[in-house]
């Protein structure tokens, strides 16, 4: 984990250094990204692992480095700190940061372009609808309970109806009945739910009018301006990587056992069946990251009805256009 | 050999034995929550299973933590020593010590996690789990001695030093000893929690995080366990050194001096009130420079003077008075009750201690495994028994606080000189007359040091419990605020929960210093 140097590796360091001080500049040296995730190392993020590894973005002349996340990790507080360039955020989050704070961010791209967010119920005690909800006790994670109060609200459900209690990211009080539903990823949870010996029932947010986007690809107007070869060159290498990937679902995430998910605590049939079930929510007939008008718009309907005013200006699909 | 067989037939193995034996009997009956609490052998089962797993994250957790807990503990000594030898040192910087001890770490995880990189912010969250407990214990120590030891250095001409030296260094040595034993735990915990939201890709808190998601309590527990272990080993080196080094520099007879008033009174009201002032503005002055040294922008990192605007000034301060008021309106009053209830806990659990060795040498085990098992991993399960009504955050903050208070009060009764307890046995007395006449009010000034280090920490259990398990208060505020972005209400908890434990320690010490300086005791700091 800690990066030591001991005296040999020091040596043979100089000595490349040395070595290297003598050699003619390459034609293009590899520049530097790095790119915040928005959780631990999942399948959520397989298109990168895979583009990493096949070497797609250093054929883009990108030396990429991949910081993955966790709950404390707030992905635009990264890059408005400066320690990644780019970050894969939730768009609701981005868009009131800068309608409110007057962040200087651009969304230039979108990898779900359906929020596989959505209500995890029992069969035996299903939640159908937004409208099932009333009178349900709901765990949802702190940080998303805007998101769950945008979809009552769309709805014409009253806040007060649902009973909101927190969510750890652990399903057992769910299976256990403690609960009626939680918000999670219905492209997850619902594998454990199954191996838990119950039957998952679930509907995305998406469907019920808050028709967003999640892993937004997020840059500071700074960046986008100073970097914007950069950024295509990721975009392009990425949508590589999710398209072989998406390929054949199940084909990557078992090669990835002894590296990406290495340790994770997460089995690799749970990657296999999220990799599965995140397809169809991340392909878009202009191609992975696409920002559709139409798209767009939903996006911005969706947060409106919630308060938050966004504008076209804060999305900038001129990059996937050069890709 | 001898010894070990003594073990096998001893009282504690025995007892040892028949609480594996019904953990073990309610974990396979599922008696606890439908499965809640797995038997020993699941668990253990389990823990084989992952057995490929656990290499690199706990390499990640121990480097974490045993760097931060030498970090933090040769601060925290150095700082000491200083303290005692410049008292006025210790004023001014009382406020900032109180604040690094009452920082919420659910609140400063993220905020460092933001500031630092790689395994700065597990360290740094180490280090300040450990700083105020060691620091505490040094100064306790090195105030603590046999004054006429200190005569006799400075009647062959000894100088303040030379008595620091030979005398206050080494009395102290238990003291820093015990400090160094509740401050492991910390290090392990703090390391653990920053893993766990930090995104790391190593460590044990990264790997809970992944396994909550998998439904398994047997998986949890197998971590906690681990972690558990981490910590005992270092407890338990700590605790054989104390065990060891104690008796040489405890006094064999009473010292009877009546230990000297406070320099303070002799010294000029506009110093005085100089250093008050100083004590109060250094920790925001700190504050103000971490920011501007680490320098993260103004919309992440807010100074003292960004959350004074944002909770005054700006156009929207009055939504945001109006929500931390209510957050506080849910959070204060059961803090108080979870103090007290952490704190009778602890009281009575010290006692039994007196009375009853052979119970308490059963309980530590237990009482460290509570110590050391991540609240994260063990919240929604305690939700499964307990609910999520008060019960369940009473819980949580009993068990966050008793511990550091049960160690205190456990020393405070063990310092008793032989010689004073000797007296109420020549006369007969029972153990429990010899009890309320002598060790109990002998204690009382470690139950006041108790009292003030419990407070920070019954803040932080409500917290996570409200965080984790109620979703009201400040800690479902602190979390919710970081979805809608608004760093302004994130600085604004960590600053009000900080502000609040300052008082109350305050308050107490006042209490304290009119309660023993009326009873000519010493007291503890």
């Amino acid at each position: 984990m800690a990066f030591t140097i001991n005296r040999r590796t020091f040596i043979q360091g100089a000595a490349i250094a040395g070595a290297s001080a003598g050699l003619p500049l390459r034609a293009r040296a590899a520049s530097a990204l790095t790119m915040q995730a928005a959780w631990i190392n999942d399948a959520e993020f397989s298109g990168y692992f895979l583009a990493m590894d096949k070497g797609y973005y250093s054929d883009e002349g990108l030396e990429l480095t991949y910081l993955s996340g966790g709950p404390d990790v707030i992905p635009e507080s990264t890059i408005i700190a400066g320690r990644a360039d780019l970050a894969l955020t939730t768009p609701d989050t981005t868009i009131r940061a800068i309608s409110e704070q007057g962040a200087k961010f651009k969304i230039i791209g979108a990898q779900y372009q359906k929020n596989p967010i959505g209500i995890v119920s029992l069969k035996k005690n299903p939640v159908n609808t937004p409208a099932d909800l009333v009178g349900k006790t709901v765990a949802v994670p702190p940080v998303n309970t805007v998101t769950v109060e945008a979809l009552l609200s769309l709805n014409g459900i009253d806040r007060n109806a649902v009973n909101i209690v927190p969510y750890a990211y652990d399903p057992t009080p769910l299976v256990r009945g403690e609960i009626d539903a939680s918000l999670d990823f219905t492209t997850n949870v619902p594998y454990t739910i199954g191996l838990l010996g119950e039957e998952a029932q679930s509907f995305l947010l998406y469907d019920h009018g808050v028709t967003l986007f999640n892993d937004t690809v997020v840059v500071t107007e700074e960046t986008l301006a100073s970097r914007r070869a950069d950024l295509v060159a990721w975009l392009r290498a990425s949508r590589r990587g999710w398209d072989e990937n998406l390929a054949d679902p199940s084909l990557y995430p078992p090669q990835w056992e002894d590296s990406w998910f290495k340790g994770t605590g997460r089995s690799i049939d749970n990657e296999v069946f999220f990799n599965t079930a995140q397809k169809d929510l991340i392909v878009s007939g202009g191609g992975i990251f696409s920002m559709s008008e139409e798209a767009i718009e939903k996006n911005l309907a969706a947060l409106q009805a919630v308060g938050i005013n966004g504008t076209r200006e804060m999305f900038d699909t001129t990059l996937l256009e050069e890709v | 050999m001898a010894n070990r067989a003594g073990f096998l037939r001893s009282g504690t193995f025995r007892n040892l034995a028949i609480l594996i034996l019904v953990w073990e009997v309610v974990g396979r009956v599922d008696w606890i929550a439908g499965g809640a609490l797995p038997g020993l052998s699941e668990i253990l089962i389990r823990l084989w299973a992952d057995r490929g797993d656990y290499p690199g994250h706990v390499w990640a957790t121990v480097q974490a933590s045993v760097l931060g807990f030498v970090i933090g503990n040769l601060v925290a000594v150095g700082a000491g020593i200083l303290f005692v030898l410049f008292p006025t040192l210790l004023r001014l910087t009382r406020g900032f010590n109180i604040a690094v001890f009452a920082l919420p770490p659910i609140a400063i995880a993220p905020i460092l996690v933001l500031t630092l990189s790689g395994m700065a912010p597990r360290i740094t969250l180490a280090a300040l789990g450990v700083y105020f407990v060691t620091m505490s214990a040094t100064v306790v120590g090195l105030s603590q001695f046999d004054t006429r030891a200190a005569d006799v250095v400075r009647a062959y001409g000894g100088k303040d030093w030379m008595v620091m030296k030979l005398v206050r260094l080494r009395g102290a040595v238990p003291d820093i000893l015990s400090g160094l034993r509740i401050a492991a735990p910390n290090a392990v915990l703090g390391a653990i929690l920053a893993e766990f939201g930090g995104g790391g890709r190593w460590g044990l808190g990264t790997y809970l995080l992944g396994s909550l998601g998998r439904g398994d309590p047997a998986r949890l527990w197998g971590i906690g366990l681990v972690a558990t272990l981490i910590a005992g080993l270092s407890y338990l080196v700590f605790a054989v050194i104390s065990a060891r080094t104690l008796g040489s520099s405890r006094s064999v007879t009473l010292n009877t001096a009546i230990p000297d008033a406070d320099d303070g009174a002799e010294r000029s009201l506009p110093l005085r009130l100089a250093v008050i002032a100083g004590a109060a503005l250094l920790p925001f002055f700190l504050w103000w420079a971490f920011i501007k040294l680490t320098g993260v922008p103004d919309l992440i990192a807010k100074t003292p003077l960004g959350v004074l605007d944002y909770l005054f000034l700006s156009d929207t301060s009055h939504i945001a008075r109006a929500k931390l008021l209510a957050a506080l309106a849910e959070t204060l009053p059961i803090t108080a009750i979870g103090m007290l209830a952490g704190l009778g806990f602890a009281f009575l659990l010290a006692i039994s201690a007196r009375m009853f060795p052979g119970f308490i040498k059963t309980f530590m085990p237990i009482a460290l495994v509570t110590q050391t098992m991540p609240l994260v991993a063990l919240t929604p399960l305690l939700v499964l028994i307990l609910g999520r009504g008060t019960s369940v955050t009473l819980w949580i903050t009993i068990s966050v606080t008793f511990f550091p208070a049960f160690v205190l009060l456990v020393q405070g009764i063990q310092r008793v000189p032989q010689s004073v307890l000797d007296l109420p046995r020549a006369y007969g007395a029972s153990a429990w007359t010899e009890l309320r006449m002598v060790s109990i009010p002998a204690a009382l000034p470690y139950l006041f040091a108790a009292t003030r280090l419990t407070v920070p920490r019954a803040l932080l259990g409500v917290m996570i419990a409200e965080w984790l398990a109620t979703g009201t208060g400040l800690g479902n505020l602190l979390n919710q605020s970081r979805g809608y972005l608004d760093y302004g209400m994130i600085w604004t908890v960590a600053a009000v929960s900080v502000c609040l434990s300052v008082a109350f320690y305050y308050a107490i010490l006042l209490i304290e210093r009119r309660t023993l300086t009326r009873l000519g005791m010493q007291w503890v700091e």
